[in-house]
């Protein structure tokens, strides 16, 4: 059966009752502390386009009946804040004291290289666009950083949601954010046609490293799949290449007819005038710069710049696509197929078909039932399982971290 | 805050060791000063400070790069024509110990304390004390030497200790591609020192440094941005923590000048109607709100045009916006009625509204003479959905803002300098520009901080040029 919006409203409560692992929410949103989850901000979007901001919940319990109370099409998580957001006075301002750090990737920024699709829609050739950006951040959060507990979500269409839960991470400041997103962002926003520039001599570590990520992808995924050298596209790339040079560029790519072979001319163009000494120096590094502009990861940076930035929560049902933003492993992004993202119906389903198996073996079996989570009759499984080890890191760090602490005062 | 308990209670003082505290000309403002001061000393320095704090900001205004030559000229320029000898003092760069010197500095330090007082009070308030202050500890940072620095450096324990050698070869390669402006050579020969990334943001976000899990490796050179990520975070906890125990002296007329303090850019506060001004015809507003009005208001004034209703806030901001540029009572309530009775009736609007209205103009209640919000005020104030008060340049997102300016005429030129503006979050400024923009290049004769100077400046530019026409 395919999902059509005006089904949401049926299907929505079997969800929020069976399968929204609600327990897991609340454990990763308070990270041990029932206070801290009281002054959460977290945002309901009913049907019809209800917004009810300001929300908190102050135990696990209100916050499960809410949810089967209202049934949101949407849920947001914002910033833990000195008092809880619900008793906000009108007219005050709130303090955020703790958020994770957060990053959102949207496809419609890559509107402009992709030529698969376009807008709402993603298959498995754009999706490679996800796939590097997910890889590229995930390595510099980690390796540049030092952020290990980090939790990437589908969002639930055609991007991508990554949550950094380090102790650290949760209290940088606004000023300390927006520098980790620019650290992030190679590529400059605006209109103008050119947007990577690597000017020294050197390229700093952390791009290099993301070139040899793109690398794995380059050719095929991109200068093949998404055809940047074809005919309509030819022009566009050009026009990336500083004036003096885009003549003797032209030339010798448009001896080809297909956007592999213009790419290796492009190469060995390139390799020839470095080599000749005909690139100015603070051009050298334009097949990088090239490469980058193409496929580095979009970011839509104000999401990372402010403490009290809300951000759709993982496990959500998309209202257009019934999808379930669902976080998944980065090490496996590979091979995550957003077609085959389960939807509400699918998950309603499975469980109705592992209920009526079950039911019958029970039957046979004189009835000695077992009691088993739903989510796990379903393809919700898997999922739920990688947010679990991520809440359990969490803890694994904030144990070892008390332990540290300990250590010192002793 | 310390400072008042003490004065207070008039303690004698106990830390000012005076050599140490007084020695050099840059002061991170740990210690807190102690002892008494007269009145006037106090409104005196708190005066003169901010009038530094605003040269320094006038002096980002003007175009000049931050810290390049030209702005240090400039800065140092327009002290000299305030005549704030004790601040121009501190950048000579002689590192002098004579009295003169000596006091000078215990200005700087009990001015800067006066001034956290006044400016702890909002977020805004203290993101604004903060640039300014950082911008003056880095331009008193640039007149140092070595040996100064290094003594400024150890006697407040800010001691950094590079790499070794053998640390520094397991990352030469990376400190190589990593470093910017820095060749192979003078990265073997200089010193780095490892820092939490956290302390360095500007170096990190220009990828100006080698990071490795959360450390990043700077050279000697860069130091001064570790110095001043110490200096930005223990004066923004202090201010953060004085907002919560909100200090208040025992002297009402100081409570009174401390609160004012912010507000006090040209001291004018139109809250009058009266005066010179010259009575508006209401049927006017449409055409002043395209050509006289800042963004803020003229957003309001369309919307109630549009709407035929405003939520109580921005019946407020706009109210009194009103009365400042000269509405009277009879005439405001005339207006707001004609346009609120397009969707209620006249009874609703009596019972409900014209109260309000009146109450702004201090003729019921409490009979205060509300002044009209400042910029300052208007840009603090937080703003909910469906509300349409507030300063544009900081609610909007950037494409409105850009929509916004196309449809007023602003060049893309334009445009791109008030976006950038905004960015930078320095709304004001962007409001200027934009005053510019919409004034054939003319600029207002300060930076825009109250739509009432706005309306009034551009009522005198638009008039002048009238006449000579
Ligand atoms: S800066 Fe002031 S005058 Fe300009 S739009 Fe904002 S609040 Fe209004
Ligand atoms: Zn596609």
């Amino acid at each position: 059966m395919a999902f059509n919006e005006e089904h949401l409203a049926d299907f929505l409560p079997l969800y929020y009752k069976r399968l929204f692992p609600h327990s897991l929410f609340y454990q990763w949103l308070s990270y041990g502390d029932q206070v801290m989850f009281s002054k959460r901000e977290i945002s309901f979007t009913l049907f019809g386009d209800v917004y009810i901001r300001h929300q908190s919940f102050g135990t696990h319990e209100d916050f499960v009946r809410e949810l089967h109370k209202k049934f949101p099409v949407k849920i947001d998580i914002g910033a833990i804040y000195t008092i809880p957001p619900r008793g906000k006075m009108s007219g005050k301002a709130l303090t955020p004291i703790q958020k994770e750090l957060v990053f959102d990737i949207d496809m419609t920024d890559y509107d402009d290289v992709r030529i698969c699709c376009s807008g709402a829609d993603v298959c498995c050739k754009c999706w490679k666009f996800m796939v590097i950006a997910c890889k590229v951040m995930d390595a510099t959060l980690r390796e540049d950083f030092g952020f290990n507990n980090i939790l990437w979500v589908f969002s639930g269409r055609r991007g991508i949601h990554c949550w950094v839960a380090d102790q650290n991470a949760r209290f940088l400041g606004d000023d300390v954010r927006s520098s980790v997103a620019e650290y992030i962002q190679v590529i400059r926003g605006g209109i103008s046609i050119k947007k990577v520039y690597l000017p020294g001599d050197n390229i700093h570590h952390s791009v290099m490293r993301s070139l040899a990520i793109i690398d794995k992808y380059f050719v095929q995924s991109i200068v093949i799949d998404q055809d940047i050298l074809g005919k309509e596209r030819l022009n566009n790339f050009l026009t990336i290449i500083d004036q003096d040079l885009r003549g003797t560029f032209k030339d010798a790519l448009e001896k080809h007819e297909s956007s592999e072979e213009r790419w290796k001319a492009f190469e060995t163009t390139y390799t020839d005038l470095l080599q000749k000494g005909q690139i100015p120096r603070n051009l050298r590094n334009m097949k990088e710069e090239i490469k980058l502009q193409y496929c580095y990861p979009r970011l839509d940076i104000h999401v990372s710049k402010g403490m009290n930035h809300l951000l759709k929560a993982p496990f959500c049902v998309h209202p257009k696509s019934g999808k379930i933003s669902i976080p998944f492993n980065p090490k496996f992004v590979d091979t995550f197929d957003p077609a085959k993202v389960p939807t509400v119906i699918l998950l309603e389903e499975e469980i109705n078909e592992y209920d009526a198996k079950t039911k019958t073996m029970t039957d046979n079996a004189d009835g000695c039932l077992m009691k088993i989570k739903d989510y796990k009759k379903t393809s919700l499984l898997k999922s739920v399982v990688v947010f679990e080890q991520f809440i359990r890191s969490i803890e694994k760090d904030m144990k070892s971290k008390e332990n540290c602490d300990m250590m010192e005062i002793m | 805050m310390d400072f008042t308990a003490r004065k207070r209670k008039s303690s004698k003082p106990t830390i000012p060791n005076h050599n140490s505290l007084f020695s050099h000309d840059l002061n991170m403002y740990n210690v807190p000063p102690t002892g008494e001061t007269t009145l006037e000393e106090f409104e005196t320095l708190a005066i003169e400070r901010l009038q530094l704090l605003r040269i320094l900001e006038q002096a980002n205004c003007k175009g000049n790069k931050l810290f390049s030559e030209d702005w240090k000229k400039c800065v140092k320029e327009d002290l000299t024509k305030l005549e704030l000898r004790k601040f121009i003092r501190l950048l000579n760069g002689l590192d002098g110990q004579t009295e003169l010197d000596i006091n000078a500095r215990k200005a700087d330090h009990l001015s800067h304390y006066i001034l956290r007082l006044a400016y702890c009070r909002s977020e805004e308030l203290r993101r604004w004390f903060i640039n300014r202050e950082l911008e003056w500890f880095r331009l008193r940072f640039m007149f140092q030497n070595q040996n100064t620095l290094s003594r400024f450096l150890e006697s407040n324990k800010l001691i950094y200790a590079p790499i070794t050698d053998e640390q520094k070869d397991e990352i030469y390669n990376e400190l190589v591609m990593s470093t910017a402006n820095m060749s192979d050579v003078s990265v073997r020969t200089t010193n780095f020192f490892k820092v939490p990334f956290q302390e360095v943001c500007s170096l990190v976000k220009n990828r100006k440094i080698f990071i490795k899990l959360g450390f990043a490796y700077i050279p000697t050179n860069e130091l001064i941005v570790c110095v001043q990520a110490k200096f930005r975070a223990s004066l923004s906890e202090a201010l953060n923590v004085a907002s919560h125990r909100l200090p208040s002296l025992d002297d009402e007329r100081i409570n009174t000048f401390l609160m004012n303090l912010n507000n006090s850019y040209t001291g004018k506060d139109y809250s009058s109607v009266n005066s010179d001004k010259k009575d508006i015809d209401p049927a006017d507003l449409d055409s002043y709100s395209k050509k006289h009005y800042p963004l803020c208001m003229r957003h309001i004034h369309e919307t109630l045009r549009t709407a035929h209703h405003l939520k109580h806030f921005c019946r407020l901001q706009y109210g009194l916006f009103l009365k400042g540029i000269g509405l009277t009572l009879e005439d405001a309530l005339q207006f707001w009625r004609e346009e609120f009775t397009k969707l209620m009736d006249h009874d609703k609007f009596e019972k409900q509204y014209a109260y309000n209205v009146k109450h702004s103009y201090g003729k019921i209640g409490s009979m205060i003479n509300y002044s009209p919000f400042n910029c300052i005020k208007i840009i603090t104030d937080s703003v909910g959905p469906g509300e349409h008060h507030g300063c544009p340049f900081r609610n909007w997102d950037a494409t409105l803002v850009k929509q916004k300016m196309l449809d007023h005429g602003v060049s893309t030129e334009g445009i791109d300098t008030i976006l950038d503006l905004v960015k930078n979050r320095h709304f004001q400024i962007a409001c200027t520009k934009y005053f510019e923009y919409t004034h054939s290049l003319q600029a207002p004769s300060t930076t825009i901080n109250h739509p009432n100077q706005y309306f009034e400046e551009s009522v005198n530019i638009i008039g002048e040029k009238k006449k000579i026409s």
